[in-house]
């Protein structure tokens, strides 16, 4: 049986999930793990009998890794995945890939002529309901594709957490890249990159320096469109929540994490579905994994990048190639908002507009056709 | 001995692993403390002397509120389960892990040497000792039980997967000779991973431990297969209790209980119900396999 030396940089939430699911892996060896935070690394050294490091430099040059798994704060993706890939290591990394696109690009030169597995923690992408919805999609059940909208929504900021990295837009905080990046992934995984990223939005609800809440629209070559709808301060929900609909010629699919609906305007016998709704639970079609911790699709994500190590093969599902074009689109939103709010306040407002009125005056104009007041005064 | 029938909270508290629909419209309907506590005399009243709690915000009030009517509810049980992993979660994403415990701990007035240890000498309680930060956590969470029968302290199943996933045994041992010393009860663990846990826990040399987890006859969270749960149920020595014997509506009441307490044996089941006819028929179910010798 392989032995896989593995080691860890960042060991925050995601970190220490990850670990749990790894360490339990019979090929995987988890040898050091490397972390900023010096309590954090004097109680792994204690309890769990590891080589700890402040300086993931430090680790790969000492010990003799097979693999790392990346999971500190975004800003810092970029520059471990580098290093990692210099010493060619294989590289799990958390989403997202790298917060510019320069970065992006220069990490998929350093892959060319390289061996190495790389994946990124998009971890919907292996969900079951999300895996047989894209497989419904593909068969071409519900005809040709016309319109979706993914979105998610979670109480994950509640107040203003400027002092944690999630809080500051320069460490990669911000519901955008930490949390509508799943929801834009989602998108890209059963349709692939947009032609144009129009009407974006990003609104701040509680925090003072990032976005709390994401609005976009993706508009496809083929002649479809549909809606991103991303808000993290949301306290209706407990548990971050996606939810994805798509609407097709031929009937409709709403989904989430735990089920799907599915709408067909004719009977498919030979699919299993009836003219009208069907609802099919997870429990239907979902396999156990060999661990579980949080949901089988963080084990299902890890296994996968152990499998492809073990196989020689490439990581084809949340490939940093997949990554990247997930920035790609993260960064269009982003320069659409800019712009999109530019063109509110010259479109007659005298500037004195807060911003939470100008991203709901835009969401309006977005959504109906006309600006909220003008609605709202005719 | 443990209870053959024991009272759920999931649908309490709006949580439904199959749909967000229903999971809200449990959450509107049991938005009044009332409306849980109402379910819970019924159940009572129905022959239940066993209940589920897990310590979340509003459990505070459930136990209050049985508290003042003890002389009403004598021989009523609590199974308490803590943490409340999600007050956590959202405190470590606002303030990473060790900026969320010591908030939790300081903002409690009871850990008072505490408070004094940790404002003095910054985070070193935390690299000294982690099983005392434990302690004091527990400590927290278990006051609302105060002068209520509880019979099992859990250790509630994200923590415990996590914590099974990192190996540390001497944990698990703690924990369980803590909640024994302190509450004078046995330590309980919930798992989505049965036969690995009590592998586990018995290679800890925690003895005949009590392990609560999904066992259904549709294999739902059932990790690594069902295989291996039926055996581990056969051949090792646990007390297991199981929970979503339904899996979430995919198996039959009937059938459920035929499986789980006549073919594997399983003594204990935690169900959820809300109204009273469920909760009599399933309790009744249970029993007529469960207390059979």
């Amino acid at each position: 049986m392989a032995n896989l030396k593995a080691g860890f940089i960042g060991f925050g939430r995601m970190g220490i999930t990850h670990f749990s699911i790894l360490n339990t892996h019979p090929s995987v060896e988890i040898v050091a793990i490397c972390d900023q935070s010096s309590t954090m690394l004097k109680i792994l050294k204690k309890y769990l009998n590891l080589k700890t490091y402040p300086d993931y430099r430090e680790m790969i040059a000492e010990e003799k890794l097979d693999f790392v798994v990346i999971s500190t704060p975004s800003d810092s993706h970029a520059d471990a995945i580098k290093h990692a890939l210099e010493h060619n290591l294989h590289v799990f990394t958390e989403k997202p890939l790298a917060l510019t696109k320069k970065d992006g690009r220069e990490i998929l030169d350093m892959l060319e002529g390289k061996s190495v597995v790389n994946q990124v923690g998009y971890v919907n992408r292996f969900n079951e309901v999300f895996m047989e919805v894209k497989k419904l999609i593909d068969s071409g059940l519900i005809g040709e594709v016309k319109s979706f909208c993914s979105e998610m929504y979670g109480a994950t900021i509640l107040r203003d957490a400027k002092e944690n990295w999630r809080g500051k837009r320069k460490t990669g905080g911000g519901c955008l890249y930490e949390f509508a990046s799943h929801c834009i992934d989602l998108v890209l995984y059963f349709f692939g990159r947009p032609e144009q990223v129009v009407g974006s939005v990003l609104q701040s609800i509680y925090s003072s320096q990032v976005e709390d809440a994401v609005f976009s629209t993706f508009i496809y070559q083929q002649g479809f469109s549909g809606t991103i709808i991303a808000n993290w301060s949301d306290e209706s929900y407990r548990k971050p929540t996606n939810i994805f609909t798509v609407f097709g010629t031929k009937g409709k699919i709403i989904a989430d994490k735990h089920a799907y609906k599915i709408y067909l305007r004719q009977d498919e016998p030979e699919m299993g579905f009836c003219r009208g709704w069907n609802t099919r639970y997870i429990t239907d079609f979902a396999e156990p994994v060999r661990f579980y911790v949080r949901g089988n699709e963080f084990t299902r994500q890890l296994d996968y990048f152990i499998e492809c190590i073990e196989n020689g093969s490439l990581a084809t599902v949340c490939s940093f190639h997949d990554g990247f074009v997930t920035d790609v689109v993260m960064e269009d939103i982003r320069l659409d908002a800019i712009a999109e709010s530019r063109k509110t306040e010259t479109s007659g407002n005298t500037g004195g507009t807060r911003k939470s009125e100008t991203a709901r005056d835009s969401f309006w104009k977005r959504t109906f056709g006309v600006r909220r007041r003008q609605r709202d005064a005719s | 001995m443990l209870h053959n029938v024991i009272l759920g909270d999931n649908q309490f508290f709006g949580i439904n692993h199959m749909s967000e629909e229903k999971a809200q419209a449990l959450a509107e309907r049991f938005r009044d403390r009332k409306a849980i506590t109402d379910v819970m005399e019924t159940a009572y009243d129905c022959g239940i002397r066993a209940f589920m709690l897990n310590t979340n915000q509003r459990a505070e009030g459930i136990c209050d509120y049985f508290r003042e009517k003890k002389d009403r509810f004598p021989d009523m049980w609590f199974y308490a389960s803590l943490p409340y992993a999600h007050k956590y979660a959202s405190a470590v994403g606002e303030k990473g892990i060790f900026g969320a415990l010591k908030d939790i701990i300081m903002t409690n007035s009871n850990a008072g040497k505490i408070i004094g240890m940790l404002t003095k000498g910054g985070l070193s309680l935390f690299e000294k000792d982690m099983l005392k930060i434990m302690q004091i956590l527990v400590d927290i969470e278990m006051k609302i039980f105060r002068e209520l029968n509880v019979k099992v302290i859990f250790l509630q199943n994200i923590v415990t997967d996590l914590l099974l996933g990192f190996g540390v045994k001497e944990v698990f041992v703690e924990f369980s000779e803590y909640i024994n010393s302190k509450f004078g009860v046995e330590a309980g663990f919930v798992t989505m991973n049965m036969p690995k846990l009590v592998d586990f826990l018995l290679s800890c040399g925690i003895e005949n431990p009590i392990v609560c987890s999904s066992i259904n006859k549709a294999g739902y969270f059932m990790n690594p297969d069902m295989a291996s749960y039926e055996e581990t149920l056969k051949e090792k020595n646990f007390r297991p209790i199981a929970m979503s014997i339904l899996a979430s509506g995919a198996v039959k009441p009937q059938e459920a209980v035929e499986y789980v307490c006549g073919e594997l044996g399983v003594k204990s089941v935690v169900f959820g119900a809300s109204s009273r006819g469920h909760i009599l028929e399933t309790k009744e179910l249970i029993e007529s396999y469960a207390c059979k010798p």
